[in-house]
């Protein structure tokens, strides 16, 4: 047992995850084969509510809430948003992601292969909070003499896709399920801007020219979009002009890409199950209605500096400030190019390990190899996301507890950058075929969001067969 | 077990419509989104120089000049940020002087039409070889006189020695800066 603890915390400390820990590893509901393709199932075929079948939204903030910066405390905003800004760091972030299932369905083939297919558009957005750029421009340089303000802590992505899957859920023998997602994905908008350098500092200058020096140095920022340029472009666009545009790019109009999930379940033996999944193993080869642009040099100044040369009245002055822009210009440049570029989808993993005590015996269908499963199953996961400075982690322990044939419920706590409260619930129930389901985490923190730094909330409803 | 299915049943609904439903934003005030404001206080240096004697020379006598200037366009002036956000501007001038005699120091800031808008007079104090004499003058503009600033694009400095017997001979320097208190 502590051998299998210990490869749980190796294996765990490899791999990154995904954001909806409460409908992994239920075997009742196909959205569970969105984040596993290898997960243990216990239907037989689902057709989801066309744009119903799975609503998912979440958002977070590691660093602020809504209270940190809107209390109604009789204090000053602005002060609240200086302090506010001096406690975060540049790796916090805010993360909005929205999941929206158009089509969902899947059958057995046969006792050993489940198929699954459909289709769902997404939204990701992840922030870092730029400090340095966002102190200088609140606070500017007066209070930061000599301290470097980084263009490093310009770290974004975005994009809004399309994505179309075809999945396959292969009962290998008794213990082992493995699983494998195929992913087509249409974009319809990303920007990102990764990987940038640079700083920009004001020396004081005693033995100087002048008070200071201003030096910006090795700076290369680069913000590179697609399917933004055509909006921009287009003047007097009208939202619903704007809308058609992007709905176009959704079949296949847009930037396509490629991508995989994988993912398998292991009976250990009656009672212990692993199960782990990568997501989103994939590229979007963003190619069309790109636009890149680049902020690059380096320059420091200590002013201009006045000749007095001999003039009348009649001669023109120096263009001092002329020749100090151009020189601007020629070290610090910006450019605009139409280079294709890669992005790469945030990588998803998770892996959890958990216990099923209190049997019960499944109704028997020749389709269904799956004879007995638990009423109560107590696990861990593990769940990570790739972003472009690290993976961000979670660590959940759930108690999955199945009512009767028609309800389950699943309650978990996790940790996660968040918080050290969030205590999530999963809900679904069944009539006859007809399944509606409703996850929501960090219940604590919604009585009051303005105090919350995450929350995030699924639903769908579905026709479930198993007989 | 039924009334244990029935009371979780119960309870899990319970739990999570009460606290789905209860989800709300309490104890702030959104509206004081409309004070929100940037206010950073930007340091910025503006004019530099060193100049000696030969300055002064008149290039077609060889005689000393006694005054002599220059214009320098501050572009930044007429820029949206200056013309609509600039509260005030701290002002710092600095010459270290090792010209034997005073010179008087004008500084003035005049309009695209050459009107000027405020001037900053003062004596440079005389020093000597080896023994610089440093002079520093500030000149605070706050709100009720910013348009001064705002109008301004031209800074002129010029410079007029004082009549004296020594020789005149020596260097001077100048270093200034501006502390512009912003509000977007």
């Amino acid at each position: 047992m502590w051998r299998l603890f210990g490869l749980f915390i190796i294996f765990s400390s490899t791999v990154i995850a995904q954001n909806k820990p409460l409908l992994f590893n239920v075997d009742d509901l196909p959205q569970t084969l969105m984040s596993n393709p290898g997960a243990q199932i216990n239907f037989t075929g689902h057709v989801g509510v066309p744009l119903f079948s799975q609503i998912h939204l979440s958002a977070g903030s590691t660093g602020a809430d809504l209270y940190d910066v809107f209390a109604d405390d009789g204090t000053n905003i602005n002060a609240r948003i200086q302090r506010t800004m001096r406690d975060m760091d540049s790796r916090d972030y805010f993360s909005v992601n929205q999941q929206w299932e158009i089509i969902s369905l899947g059958w057995k083939l046969d006792r050993k292969n489940y198929l699954s297919t459909g289709i769902y558009q997404e939204m990701d957005a992840f922030v870092y909070f730029p400090k340095d750029p966002a102190i200088l421009a609140n606070e500017g340089n007066s209070d930061y003499l000599n301290e470097p303000f980084y263009f490093d802590d310009v770290s974004f992505t975005g994009e809004i896709l399309t994505v179309y899957h075809l999945g396959i859920n292969h009962k290998f023998d008794k213990r082992l399920t493995v699983g494998a997602r195929a992913k087509f994905y249409s974009g319809i908008f990303n920007a990102e801007s990764t990987g940038n350098t640079g700083r920009f500092t004001t020396y004081t200058t005693p033995n100087g020219r002048n008070v200071y020096r201003h030096e910006v140095v090795d700076m290369d920022v680069l913000i590179n979009t697609s399917g933004f340029a055509p909006l921009k472009d287009e003047e007097g666009m009208t939202v619903e002009q704007a809308t058609a545009e992007l709905l176009s790019r959704s079949f296949f109009g847009g930037n396509v890409g490629f991508g995989l999930d994988l993912g398998f379940s292991y009976i250990l033996d009656e009672q212990f199950i692993l199960s782990g999944s990568v997501q989103d193993l994939g590229a979007v080869f963003q190619r069309k209605d790109v636009e890149n642009y680049r902020y690059f040099g380096a320059y420091e100044t200590s002013g201009l500096e006045p000749l007095f040369p001999d003039l009348d009245e009649n001669d023109e002055a120096i263009p001092y400030w002329d020749i100090f822009e151009d020189e601007v210009d020629r070290n610090l440049r910006d450019r605009t190019t139409n280079q294709s570029y890669t992005t790469w989808r945030p990588v998803k993993a998770n892996f959890a390990m958990e216990y099923g005590f209190g049997p019960a015996f499944l109704p028997c269908h020749y389709l269904s190899a799956k004879k007995v499963r638990y009423m109560n199953l107590l696990g861990m996961q593990l769940s990570g996301v790739k972003r472009p400075k690290g993976f961000v982690y979670a660590l959940t322990a759930y108690w999955d507890r199945k009512i009767n044939e028609n309800q389950r419920f699943k309650i978990s706590y996790s940790l996660d950058d968040y918080s050290l409260t969030n205590i999530g619930l999963m809900y679904t129930r069944t009539f006859n075929k007809f399944n509606i389901y409703m996850a929501a985490n960090n219940l604590l923190a919604f009585p009051n969001l303005a105090k919350a730094h995450s929350a995030s909330i699924q639903l769908g409803m579905q026709l479930i067969f198993n007989n | 077990m039924k009334f244990f299915s029935f009371f979780l049943t119960k309870f899990t609904s319970l739990i999570a419509i009460s606290c789905l439903l209860s989800g709300c934003v309490k104890d702030i005030d959104l509206d004081q989104r409309e004070d929100i404001s940037l206010s950073p206080d930007l340091q910025i240096d503006l004019l530099i120089y060193e100049i000696d004697q030969s300055q002064f020379e008149d290039p077609a006598t060889g005689n000393l000049k006694t005054r002599i200037s220059d214009t320098v366009r501050l572009e930044f002036l007429d820029d949206d940020y200056i013309q609509e956000d600039l509260m005030a501007v701290n002002f710092y001038f600095r010459h270290i002087n090792t010209f034997p005699r005073p010179i008087d120091s004008k500084i003035r800031f005049l309009s695209k039409s050459n009107r000027e808008q405020f001037a900053i007079n003062y004596t440079i104090q005389p020093g000597a070889s080896g023994n610089p004499i440093t002079t520093e003058q500030y000149e605070l503009i706050e709100e009720d006189r910013i348009g001064v600033v705002r109008r301004s694009i031209k800074m002129v400095v010029e410079l007029e020695v004082q009549p004296g017997t020594s020789a005149f001979e020596g260097g001077l320097e100048f270093a200034s800066k501006g502390f512009f208190s912003f509000e977007f």
